[in-house]
């Protein structure tokens, strides 16, 4: 039986198992494979997505769960319209990703924190990404999330 | 003959073009190669060469042959093409080079730099340099003949720049795009001369942003997971948990019915089909005999994963059982180190005369374990087999390695056989052999016409590596009334670095970093450095820094240890060491990290710091491969809990070609060093590996962090641009530990340093 995922704002209709994994549902039936699959535990937070603004790991939610149109969920396809996010720029201009594996789910991690602590400490940043990266770009995420805040506050008060 | 090289480029431009334009698009492209125009495909944009294409919208696509993983090597060839090129870097395209048509046209793409062509480590070596600098300024002058000729102008008066072939006097400009359909077809007398070093413009001044980055950030970019074809199914993989072991029996009848699924592949462990020759390629050893697995397809991954997991499997577990604990390997290995007649890795002067006869020894005893590479995407490959031809979507770090071994693995000729590179996340040396490219042939050829994504678990992936080895040495040192080494005695064990006879990897690998350090090259006038091989089951290969990143840590501390039993300081020890030493890049190193970090300060109770210096790629030569030191900023708690608060690295890599991309490499070597030393552990039982995942697996993540500060003062300026991704993996895990034992008066000789107790009063 059809369901319907309400994602990046647009609904969209899944058949499959209701205890798929999100992260299978995203990447393997709708095609959208920004999200990533690196461990299937929820160690790793590569597969990071926002459900209702809470940053949350895709591979430990059953579709049953996120099957109605009250559950919003971004991925990173959704972070922005056109890499338009201070912390995509940011990332980009900062080389922060190596392989880039990683970094979606870096990114929706990050994103979520500057929603909720648009000024973070550096012990909120350890508190909210606490991703894997094997590539070791933890020194220019941690730098590029200030950055990005900052750009963020300036931007506010004009 | 030239018929033959006019089809592979045919069928190269379509599969270019398909990759180009999005995998789903291109499959059905793909199917109908041989019958499609070429052109038509690729819409008219003009080669200049096999790594060089201008299209009419003035967009310079150049073809790389190095894959990404992330060190910025693809990037970093196409800005040496843009130095000479003088194109507008905003319009400057990748795409990854066919390793068919290399092996069609004569390796015309592996020519500059042999097996280090089709693989992800270096950029900047001196064959890739004169080489990509030289398509740079043919095309470029191509271009301005080709606006000379017509505007009716001597060519000496038109200039190119940004993109632009203009002629100042008469106000008139082209654009690259433009110009480049007439510029293909001139043929130069002579190629041009090259620009002399301190005449570039863009290399070692410009860092820009890797070009895979902007499709990072919106979740676009396409690694070997993220293929996607039509008609494609998923496969899940288990392999022999035994490595050299085999499927017993099966019980298919128990998950047919599952849903989703559409099969089993059985692959039988053994040789491939065929043996294709040695062409400038990595060896065949470093993927070694088809292993025995199983594999269940359905049509999306959870489905097989799901049905995996149910399906009764009986294994024939082999020899390899016979190693019950982990602790047994580490005392069978122990046990050789105590053993003569060794392999002879190195023997300068008479040791074992000398050693006898100086008033002070020193002797240890050290380990390092079995180590995963765990990049973050799980091995998988996507294969779509026929009768008369194989493809093959693959994040491979050895795209031209993999073209053989997919060719292998069919028994069909490599002319029919197409690799196409994806972006690999995160490769350290995993990617290289091959056995992920050979399982997915495997897998979909039991499917003959069907794409076939086969996934290993993360679990798999683990279970199932190339493992950096597990290594045991004791090292002896004599020295003399000064306190200095005047000989020096090693006998290390383990399995080998599994890698045939590749010269860089050779029987020597797994001693790079004490075979060939600068202690045991020259500075100790008497050495004798010996392997022994442990007859183990488990399958190694090159993890970061081959060989050197046990080595680095044997040697380093072993060296501390000899500073100590002088009473002498660590520094000036080493400073001493070096003196005579016929490359400054070791001195200036130890000068500059240890006055960055403020040697010698006075640091509270329960603080130290500890010192190593290392260099990956010198292979026994001065003024080669690239020196890193590292000074580490240490606090101990008396109950043992152990806080890196810094590394300070200092590093002389003669000279560099990017500035930022050297320094991220530095950045992410140290932190790839520090997991290695603290977390990294995988434990055996009955011939399996334990770990499977990152709970059992820890990973440093960013709360864990010290301080790290990249120093560039200790570059020497030497003629070279030597490798950074490797080297900085060595001295991280030997500083702390000889910060440690300033802390606590304890010696730590293995790692990783998370299972010991470091408590002290």
């Amino acid at each position: 039986m059809n369901k319907t995922l309400n994602i990046n704002g647009k609904p969209h209709e899944v058949d499959a198992d209701p205890a798929t994994p999100l992260l299978w549902v995203l990447r393997d039936h709708l095609g959208m494979t920004g999200t990533k699959f690196g461990c299937g535990i929820a160690q790793c937070g590569a597969c990071t997505v926002h459900i209702n603004g809470a940053a949350t790991r895709s591979c430990q939610v059953p579709l049953s769960a996120v099957s109605n149109a009250g559950v919003k969920i971004t991925t990173i396809e959704g972070l922005s319209l056109d890499s338009s996010h201070p912390l995509q720029k940011v990332w980009v201009e900062a080389n922060v990703p190596q392989c880039g594996y990683c970094q979606s789910g870096m990114l929706m991690a990050a994103a979520a924190l500057l929603k909720d602590k648009p000024k973070p400490t550096d012990a909120d940043i350890d508190a909210y990404v606490s991703n894997i990266c094997r590539c070791g770009t933890y020194v220019r995420v941690r730098a590029a999330i200030h950055q990005a805040a900052a750009m963020m506050n300036g931007s506010h008060h004009g | 003959m030239d018929r033959a090289i006019d089809l592979g480029r045919r069928r190269f431009l379509v599969a270019t073009a398909a990759t180009g334009g999005g995998l789903a698009l291109g499959f059905s492209t793909l199917a109908a190669a041989d019958v499609v125009d070429a052109t038509a495909v690729s819409g008219t944009a003009p080669e200049f060469d096999a790594w060089l294409v201008i299209s009419p919208d003035n967009v310079v696509t150049v073809r790389v042959p190095t894959p990404e993983i992330g060190n910025g090597a693809a990037t970093q060839l196409a800005m040496t093409i843009t130095e000479e090129l003088h194109c507008d870097w905003s319009r400057v395209k990748l795409e990854f080079a066919s390793a068919t048509r290399d092996y069609i046209e004569d390796n015309v793409y592996s020519k500059p730099t042999g097996a280090l062509a089709f693989f992800g480590g270096r950029s900047t070596v001196a064959g890739w340099n004169s080489t990509l600098l030289q398509v740079g300024a043919s095309a470029r002058e191509r271009l301005k003949a080709a606006a000379a000729v017509q505007w009716h102008v001597p060519v000496a008066e038109v200039e190119a720049s940004n993109s632009v072939v203009s002629h100042r006097a008469s106000k008139r400009s082209l654009s690259y795009g433009q110009l480049a359909d007439k510029a293909v077809l001139i043929k130069l007398e002579q190629e041009p001369a090259l620009k002399s070093r301190s005449e570039w413009t863009f290399l070692g001044k410009a860092t820009p942003s890797k070009l895979h980055l902007p499709k990072v950030v919106n979740g676009t970019a396409q690694y070997g997971i993220d293929v996607r074809l039509p008609g494609m199914l998923y496969a899940a993989l288990m392999q022999s948990p035994v490595q050299g072991g085999k499927l017993k029996s099966h019980d298919f009848d128990k998950i047919k019915d599952m849903p989703g699924v559409h099969g089993v592949a059985v692959i039988e462990g053994g040789e491939p089909l065929q043996q294709l020759p040695l062409i400038t390629q990595l060896p065949r050893e470093m993927n070694g005999p088809r292993t025995s697995a199983v594999a269940v397809v359905a049509d999306h991954y959870w489905q097989a994963r799901s049905a995996l997991a149910a399906l009764p499997v009986e294994w024939e577990d082999g020899d390899g059982a016979r190693w019950k604990t982990t602790e047994q390997v580490v005392a069978e290995a122990l046990a050789l180190t105590g053993k003569s007649g060794g392999i002879v890795q190195k023997s300068l002067g008479n040791a074992a005369e000398v050693l006898a006869k100086q008033p002070k020894i020193v002797a240890a005893t050290y380990t390092t374990p079995y180590c995963d590479h765990v990049m973050m995407e799980p091995l998988n490959g996507t294969a779509l087999v026929t009768a008369d031809r194989v493809e093959i979507w693959h994040s491979t770090q050895a795209p031209k390695h993999a073209h053989r071994v997919a060719a292998e693995e069919s028994g069909l000729a490599p002319e029919k056989v197409f690799v196409h590179p994806t972006l690999v996340g995160g490769g350290f040396g995993r990617r290289i052999g091959g056995d992920d490219v050979r399982m997915a042939v495997a897998v979909a050829k039991q499917f003959p016409g069907r794409p076939i994504h086969t996934i290993w678990s993360r679990e798999e992936t683990t279970r199932q590596g190339r493992y950096r080895p597990m290594l045991a040495v004791s090292m002896k040192a004599g020295l003399d009334a000064a306190g200095m080494p005047q000989a020096f005695i090693a006998h290390e064990a383990g399995r080998a670095i599994d890698a045939g006879q590749y010269t860089d990897f050779g029987p020597l690998a797994s001693t790079i970093g004490l075979s060939d350090a600068s202690y045991t090259s020259g500075i100790i006038p008497n050495v004798q450095v010996e392997s022994h091989t442990l007859p183990i089951h488990i399958r190694t290969g090159p993890y970061r820094g081959p060989g050197y990143n046990s080595n680095a840590f044997f040697m380093e501390s072993f060296i501390d240890e000899c500073a100590h039993a002088a009473g002498i300081d660590p520094l000036e020890y080493r400073l001493k060491l070096h003196a005579n030493w016929p490359d400054p890049g070791w001195t200036l190193c130890l000068k500059e990290a240890a006055k960055q970090a403020g040697w010698g300060r006075k640091l509270r109770k329960g603080m130290a710091q500890g010192i190593a210096i290392g260099n990956f790629g010198m292979l026994g030569q001065p003024k080669t491969g690239t020196v890193v030191c590292v000074v580490a900023t240490v606090e101990v708690s008396k109950k043992g809990v152990l806080r890196v608060d810094a590394l300070d690295a200092a590093f002389d890599c003669g000279r560099m070609m990017n500035r930022d991309a050297v320094r991220a490499q530095m950045e992410g070597g140290l932190t790839f060093g520090l997991n290695m030393s603290l977390n990294e552990m995988l434990n055996i039982k009955d011939g399996r590996i334990v770990e499977g995942n990152y709970d059992q697996y820890p990973m440093l993540r960013i709360a864990d962090m010290p301080k790290i500060r990249i120093h560039f003062g200790g570059l020497s300026d030497h003629e070279r641009y030597s490798e950074t991704g490797e080297p900085p993996v060595g001295p991280v895990g030997p500083a702390i530990a000889n910060a440690i034992f300033r802390i606590t008066g304890k010696r730590i000789r293995s790692t990783p340093f998370r299972v010991h107790d470091l408590s002290w009063t």
